[in-house]
């Protein structure tokens, strides 16, 4: 009966994260802009990977491997991140037509539409 | 921080400023794009003189091409199947390619101390080739030193300086606190696990390329986290070619030793060890950690050459 437990939510976790991933991948080749595309490719790195690793913790119990595992998604979460932001940077520093697709927040509640060049 | 990247972010001088002025794009589509460009070749390629000049050396060309393609194409084949043709048979026909490797499997945990018997193979029967294999990246290292390394005698041009400073301020990574602080967490851990792959190269699946590979990959990322002068404090060009030839002359010698005593270690005296601990395998793992001393070095020299030109220090 346990396993049977623990078999029915290891499948739904990994449905969840096969709905990510497939969200993940229909963001990633049907939006234009590539901030968009940044996040759909998001949404897999943090929330599908770490539905996979999870339920895998669970199906192997607490032992070594689920250590390992563990130590796999948190360095996937520490470098995804970091590597996502400087790609924004990048493309914020090098698209001058960013004012087109972005909206940036000015820090006091209203927007700044465009800058001048 | 939000501020300070806002101020820089509406700045009107920003880091884009006089690289490329900022031009309207005309809205178009870019299959629109596309065919405006293909129609102005086009344009351009039908003017009389153009077509005469293009006319006459690109019919040439053509003819020579196709005659060169074919005879390149039929010499190729015929090489290759004639080395295939030489090639000895295999499998159960030949013993002989068999003998070696039944060797290798049975006798080589016995004979090397190894328990990866990979390692076994690499560092102890075909040192010599692992020696070669580390010596052409330390040739490749001078190499790459005598084209890009910027010394008194090899200034860079005004224009070059000035592009220099504008990449920089575009890719420098090394203001970025996000970027640091997720180093300081990361960059301890991948060394420590470059330190493990190379020490555990006798046992597990590992050893001195991978380990090395690990440990110039940390030192890259440290590099570009944290800024080249911190790197330059503890790793210059000096002490660069210390490690590299200290690791070089102890394989040589410690290599060379056991070939001369005789076949297969058998005068050496070389404990062999437990096989499974961390100090067995006899030689394996002090080679295993010149191998990566080199690999560690080549790669972040490579970095540090292409990055800005030296390695360690200003010029």
């Amino acid at each position: 009966m346990g396993e049977w437990i623990r078999f029915w939510i290891v499948a739904v976790i990994l449905v969840c994260a096969i709905a990510a991933f497939i969200t993940e991948t229909v963001g990633l080749f049907r939006f234009g802009f590539v901030m968009n595309r940044m996040h759909a490719a998001g949404i897999g790195d943090s929330f599908g990977l770490g539905c996979v690793v999870l339920s895998m913790i669970i199906a192997s119990g607490l032992n070594l491997t689920s250590l390992k595992l563990f130590l796999l998604v948190l360095f996937m979460w520490l470098t995804s991140p970091v590597s996502t932001h400087f790609l924004s940077r990048i493309e914020i520093n090098t698209n001058p037509f960013i004012f087109r697709h972005v909206r940036f927040d000015a820090g006091d509640g209203t927007h700044r539409e465009e800058m001048k060049a | 921080m939000k501020n300070r990247f806002l101020d820089w972010l509406y700045k009107d001088q920003d880091l884009l400023s006089g690289i490329t002025d900022v031009v309207e794009k005309p809205d178009i589509s870019r299959s629109e794009l596309k065919e405006i460009m293909r129609s102005a070749e086009e344009e351009y390629d039908n003017r009389p003189e153009v077509r005469e000049a293009i006319g006459r050396d690109r019919d040439r060309f053509r003819s020579l091409y196709m005659i060169v393609a074919l005879v390149s194409c039929i010499a190729l084949t015929l090489v290759l199947l004639y080395t295939v043709g030489l090639t000895s048979n295999y499998g159960m026909e030949n013993p002989r390619t068999l003998e070696v490797v039944r060797r290798y499997v049975e006798d080589g945990l016995q004979e090397t101390g190894a328990v990866n018997i990979v390692s076994g193979m690499i560092l102890d029967y075909r040192a010599f080739d692992t020696l070669g294999e580390s010596h052409v990246l330390f040739t490749a290292l001078i190499c790459v030193m005598i084209l890009l390394r910027i010394d008194s005698k090899n200034q860079r041009t005004e224009y070059e300086d000035y592009y220099k400073v504008q990449t920089d301020s575009y890719f420098d990574l090394s203001s970025d606190p996000i970027l640091r602080l997720i180093c300081a967490v990361i960059i301890p851990c991948i060394l420590l696990y470059g330190i493990y792959i190379l020490l555990n190269g006798q046992n597990s699946p590992g050893g001195g390329f991978s380990g090395g590979a690990v440990l110039g990959a940390g030192m890259i990322l440290f590099s570009a986290a944290f800024g080249f002068d911190t790197v330059d404090r503890f790793f210059t060009l000096r002490v660069s070619n210390i490690i590299t030839f200290v690791s070089l002359a102890f394989y040589s010698f410690a290599k060379g030793y056991v070939f001369f005593m005789g076949a297969n270690g058998l005068d050496a005296h070389i404990p062999k060890g437990t096989p499974g601990a961390i100090f067995s395998g006899g030689l394996i793992l002090p080679l295993d950690v010149a191998v990566g001393c080199v690999v560690g070095c080549t790669m972040f020299g490579f970095y540090s050459l292409f990055r800005r030109g030296n390695i360690g220090g200003r010029v």
